[in-house]
């Protein structure tokens, strides 16, 4: 297992203060990721408190099985991913390999089965400004719902992807021996991203899926 | 600052089993008819399990304070944003 | 530390003339450089559109523009100005100029992402351009709903992505300095050793990454809405105007904490220096902008009195407010003190200086009155609340910004320009800018409505007034241009350390080399050691 150690980039002094950089950096930019997903958590509060019941009722016309699927899926990717992190600083290089592979599998299912529910709620004429339809008074509003579910999931979505392309280019990084106990810093890195898509993901789940499943 | 020593893999699948046993206990209680309380229940499980993914998963147990400080500020300005706005919204 | 003899070494200047080797830079004073220029051209856009303002309201009637074009100007003169050149400024180009300087570091701890930093906020420009020359926005800066979303046939979308994109650049430069700030300072240099230039920066930072974020996905939001008719923003769709308000208001009042924050820096740079007094109350300055920081956070529904939001909120919001100005005032209080018994000098920074001080003081005074409930209902969306942020923004943040401009002027471009002209110029954009702005406060308070481009006859005096103090401010700001680009050719060559000032960015040359400094310095003394003496040579 060979231990590789990066360059130190000319403005450090030495790899310990460009590894702290870099974890710093890192953990600001999950700050500024979470605030940016809080105006979606901001938006579907204030909307839901005017609304609660067409929030219900547009809740209970999502696909719950899958969404609850989805959730423990990339719950365990999160895992899979610590695994990879646990395997690079171990400086277990086909293990690194295998549990990034794994964790890429993982959220390219996630992406597959929220690609499923998608296609669900376009036939079923709950894809709003496109043909939505529902029978009621409060059509209007539950298309707000609907509004709000496609925005956020979308966009998490996006961010899973990413992650996924992410995943993919340090598991190729990782088989050609570019880490290991000395320097895994990309991958801990990684690690953290996928992390935090994943809490996002927590919150997500019961504000879109269980609102009034009573 | 010092780096974290990473967790054994022993802490990662115990962590796992709880995130999805606070699924299944997120996703049980929704079925209960309690009224206001599922929202509230719902958002207590929500900030567990972000809990243990910050402190285990992403290491914030073993970590320097500044990391800690930056996670817990990113999750202080939703509550902020939220909350005010809120204020409002409720007492319109 | 002796003198460094410039000669025997390139600066960060002279080291590559080609072109390509700017625009690939990763040096953090040439990215200063490329931001400075950057912005330089969108002050002049977003003057011109202020000009055209200031013509049309000459007259009562609108006898210049049309009353939507007036609604054009008036919108890209606030979108440019906002995130084109006040958000940017300071922290782009001295911030990025002098924060690796003034910790004794050779360069920020991500210089890739300085580079992008600079290619995202050019890209944003062209949108915000490309939306400028395609016919312009309408909405005015704040893009209310549900107007921006719903009705504005206007180019909203590509000024939104301008924004948008920008937004990112900020981020990233926040980011930036933040790690830097924690991670790659000089032996000895401990927090409270640090200029308060640097904790100013520090400050601004936080807001930048904390505040941006929600822009950037508010923005998002409109854009959506915009685009397919659908949305949380517009009531007849069941939505919420405030909401939008709620979330664009969250990023907009720290986004002016963004402005003022570093222009407190630098004054504080400047008046320790030329007044030769260590600063008053070096800890309270820190703290205070931390403060402002923080607080700033939690004030943002006092932009909203009258719009609907509840009265318990907007008394909550009134509260708060009022608190937010106190750090403010304990840095106007220490300020004047660092200038009790000190030896004081008059060269141009320390009147820009100065000028920031006084314009600073009526800006913020004046805010008190709008944070009362009771007054803002009769202040809100007149010329009074338009002449507050202009005093704290142009009469406050410009100004610094020129004093600092002119204060590093020497160390970046290792020249002098001539202290006559330049004290000429910070006379005339301080007299210019009062003839501007004050009798907006009066009009204001008379009752004539902001952005409105017609106006009942008695108020034509003060429009007039107005009017004709922003041609003298438009030579105060012209005239640099002229005597600063001179003293690269022709000026004097300047010393490290032309003004005697403390501080580790004079301890090297000027120009700086590329790698700022030959050895990295070690730090043992205390911050604006001015009147205990301590080393001031170059």
């Amino acid at each position: 297992m060979a231990s590789t150690i990066a360059p130190i980039a000319p403005q450090f002094d030495d790899a310990v203060q460009q590894r702290d950089a870099s974890n710093l950096g890192i953990w600001i930019f999950l700050a500024t990721e979470i605030l940016f997903f809080g105006v979606l958590f901001a938006a579907y509060a204030i909307t839901r408190t005017q609304h609660a019941a067409a929030f219900a009722a547009g809740s209970r016309l999502t696909d719950l099985s899958l969404a609850t699927v989805n959730t423990a899926l990339l719950l365990t990717s999160s895992l899979t991913m610590a695994l990879g992190v646990y395997a690079a600083q171990s400086g277990a290089r086909r293990a690194l390999v295998r549990w990034l592979s794994l964790t890429v599998i993982l959220g390219v299912a996630f992406l597959v089965i929220k690609g499923f529910e998608y296609h669900a709620d376009y036939v079923e004429h709950l894809v709003p400004a496109v043909d939505f339809s529902y029978p009621g008074a409060q059509a209007g509003e539950v298309e707000l719902f609907f509004y709000l579910y496609f925005v956020i999931t979308a966009i998490h979505g996006l961010h899973v992807f990413i992650g996924v392309v992410v995943i993919s280019v340090i598991a190729v990084m990782a088989s050609r021996n570019a880490f290991g106990p000395a320097y895994f810093t990309p991958v801990d890195l990684t690690g953290l991203y996928w992390h935090l898509v994943d809490i996002i993901w927590l919150f997500v789940y019961p504000m879109l899926y269980l609102v009034s499943r009573s | 600052m010092k780096s974290h020593s990473l967790a054994s893999p022993r802490t990662y699948v115990i962590s796992w089993c709880a995130l999805l046993a606070l699924l299944l206990l997120t996703l049980g209680s929704a079925y209960l008819p309690l009224g206001s309380l599922n929202t509230a229940i719902n958002l207590t499980i929500s900030v567990t399990q972000a809990a243990i993914v910050l402190l285990f998963s992403m290491h914030l147990r073993s970590a320097h304070p500044t990391l800690r400080i930056v996670a817990g500020i990113g999750f202080f300005g939703i509550v902020i944003l939220i909350a005010l706005s809120l204020s409002d919204v409720l007492t319109r | 530390m002796s003198s460094i003899s410039v000669a025997q070494h390139d600066n960060y200047l002279t080291a590559d003339f080609r072109l390509w080797s700017w625009l690939i830079t990763l040096d953090h004073k040439r990215i200063a450089v490329l931001y400075t220029v950057s912005i330089t051209l969108l002050f002049f856009i977003g003057g011109a559109a202020a000009a055209m303002i200031r013509l049309d309201l000459l007259t009562p009637y609108s006898e210049l523009v049309s009353i939507e074009t007036y609604n054009k100007l008036f919108t890209m003169h606030g979108v440019i100005m906002v995130w084109f050149f006040l958000i940017p400024s300071i922290p782009t180009t001295l911030g990025n100029f002098l924060l690796p300087l003034m910790i004794g570091a050779r360069d920020l701890a991500f210089p890739r992402l300085n580079l992008l930093s600079w290619y995202l906020y050019v890209i944003g420009a062209l949108f915000a351009i490309e939306s400028l020359i395609a016919g312009g926005v309408d909405t005015g800066w704040t893009f209310y709903t549900p107007f921006s979303t719903m009705f504005s046939n206007t180019h909203v979308f590509a000024a939104v992505t301008g924004v948008f994109i920008a937004g990112f650049s900020s981020i990233l430069t926040g980011l930036n300095f933040i790690v830097t700030i924690h991670e790659m300072r000089a032996p000895g240099l401990t927090w409270f050793r640090l200029p308060l230039f640097i904790w100013a920066m520090y400050a601004t930072s936080l807001i930048l990454v904390l505040a941006t974020p929600v822009l950037a996905m508010t923005l998002v939001l409109i854009a959506v809405e915009h685009f397919f008719h659908i949305g949380v923003f517009d009531p007849a769709l069941g939505g919420d105007p405030l909401l939008f308000q709620h979330l664009f208001w969250f990023y907009s009042h720290p986004a002016v904490y963004i402005m003022i924050v570093p222009a407190m820096g630098v004054a504080s740079e400047i008046i320790g220096c030329f007044a030769r007094n260590r600063i008053f109350g070096y800890r309270f300055m820190a703290y205070a902008m931390l403060a402002i920081a923080g607080f700033g956070f939690v004030v943002w529904g006092h932009h909203m009195f009258v719009s609907g939001q509840s009265a318990y909120a907007g008394t909550v919001f009134s509260l708060l407010t009022f608190l937010v100005s106190v750090p403010s005032a304990i840095k106007v209080f220490n300020w004047t003190a660092t200038l009790y018994k000190g030896h004081i000098s008059f060269e141009a920074p320390m009147l820009y200086a100065l000028g920031f001080l006084g314009l600073f003081t009526i800006g913020g005074l004046t805010g008190l009155f709008l944070a009362s409930l009771g007054l803002d209902i009769q202040l809100h969306d007149t010329y009074f609340v338009v002449a507050h942020f202009h005093y704290i923004m142009v009469g406050g943040a410009v100004m610094a910004f020129f004093g600092g401009i002119h204060f590093w002027w020497p160390k970046a471009t290792g020249r002098m320009y001539s202290d006559a002209w330049a004290r000429l110029a910070a006379i005339i954009t301080f007299v210019g800018f009062n003839l501007t702005f004050f009798p907006q406060f009066i009009v204001g308070y008379l009752g004539m409505p902001r952005r409105y481009p017609e106006y009942p006859p008695e108020f034509q005096i003060w429009n007039v007034l107005s009017s004709a103090g922003a041609v003298i401010l438009a030579l105060g700001y012209a005239l640099p241009l002229f005597y600063l680009f001179w003293s690269l050719r022709n000026g004097p060559a300047a010393p490290s350390n032309p003004w005697k000032a403390k501080g580790l960015e004079w301890q090297t040359s000027s120009p700086p080399l590329p790698e700022n400094f030959l050895r990295t310095p070690v730090v043992a003394e205390e911050p604006y050691s001015y009147s205990t003496g301590g080393s001031t040579d170059g």
